[in-house]
């Protein structure tokens, strides 16, 4: 049946961008038949380092000459905001419900962002993209809260009925700028290990 | 005002009686007919409405989910891909996109969504992933199909 699923999906269109290994177990090591043992790679293990990078630097460089030269455009990014997810532009004004400490005025930066989008590209965290690489600034404008809602409820014949009024905080958040800082696929290295313990 | 019983106290609490019937009225300003304008009929129809919102509330809920599904759905058959093959396939890839977004780029977003598509196919096709069996009804009694024991 899995067979029969691959051959279906071989045929479909699609990007043919991976050096992932379909190698068979005797030719890696001709020596070692372990019964128990599999010396197959597992998927998705990159073999060929080399190979694997020649068939994506080429999209990757493209990206970032689109940046370097500032001509991707207006930007949209999916960021992860008071757990929930919210696809964003520049402008706009979102709406977190439910308490959330920002207070109005407060300038923050959206660092859980999930994807990020342009005319010619898009950029697809697993599951965030590399930290720094965009840069996600928002403004508090308005903290408040919703309308009167009623929860009423009600058994016919049974002389029961409950009311009850609630309203739920507010926090409005005006996007200020959506821009791509780092280089793709570049993330800087990791600095300050030295003084740490642990 | 004195009251000589407990029973005349409770039977006169209360706010006044055009108040108390005020409220109900002022939620039934915009209904058609007598439910309007009388009181016995109006807190009828009130009620109802009050309850029919509440509940609302959670039907509004599920069916923007639904929605969401159906979005997903039509997006996916464009790029040929089953539902759940793309969703486990999203899964596996550790993209964390969740309905509501997918159904966002799918409307919106048409060539990040063949971006997303064209992985899970990849991933799909890499590891197998076969689209779920389809309910099927294995065994229809007859009638006179049971034997009496």
């Amino acid at each position: 049946m899995a067979g029969v699923v691959r051959r279906i999906f071989a045929n479909l269109p699609r990007i043919n961008t991976c050096n992932y290994v379909k190698t068979p177990l005797l030719s890696i090591l001709p020596s070692v038949t372990s019964k128990f043992y599999s010396n197959v790679p597992t998927p998705y293990e990159i073999v060929d380092a080399q190979e694997d990078r020649k068939t994506y630097q080429g999209v990757i460089d493209n990206v970032n000459r689109q940046v370097a030269e500032k001509k991707q455009g207006r930007l949209f990014a999916v960021v992860h905001v008071a757990g929930k997810q919210v696809k964003i532009t520049e402008g706009d004004v979102f709406i977190v419900e439910g308490y959330w400490p920002p207070d109005a005025g407060d300038k923050i930066s959206l660092d859980k962002v999930l994807l990020v989008g342009a005319s010619d590209f898009t950029l697809i965290g697993r599951p965030l993209v590399q930290r720094g690489l965009v840069r996600v600034e928002a403004t508090v404008i308005e903290k408040n809260v919703s309308h009167t809602k009623t929860h009423f409820r009600k058994k016919r014949r049974k002389q029961y009925m409950r009311i009850n009024f609630y309203r739920t905080p507010r926090t409005m958040v005006r996007v200020n700028r959506i821009e791509i800082v780092g280089e793709v696929n570049h993330p800087p290295a990791v600095t300050g290990l030295e003084t740490r313990i642990f | 005002m004195v009251f000589t019983t407990a029973v005349n106290f409770v039977r006169s609490r209360g706010p006044d009686e055009f108040w108390r019937k005020r409220k109900v009225f002022k939620l039934a300003a915009a209904y058609i007919g007598r439910s309007r304008n009388c009181y016995s009929i109006a807190i009828r129809s009130v009620h109802r409405a009050l309850v029919y919102a509440t509940k609302g509330r959670k039907l509004k809920k599920e069916d923007f989910s639904n929605l969401w599904d159906t979005r997903i759905t039509a997006g996916c058959e464009q790029h040929d891909i089953n539902y759940h093959v793309f969703k486990e396939s999203l899964a596996r890839n550790n993209i964390l996109l969740n309905r509501n977004t997918l159904a966002t780029l799918a409307c919106w977003e048409p060539f990040t969504f063949k971006a997303l598509t064209d992985i899970a196919h990849k991933r799909a096709s890499e590891d197998g992933i076969t689209p779920p069996k389809e309910n099927k009804v294995l065994y229809i009694p007859k009638r006179g199909s049971q034997s009496k024991n």
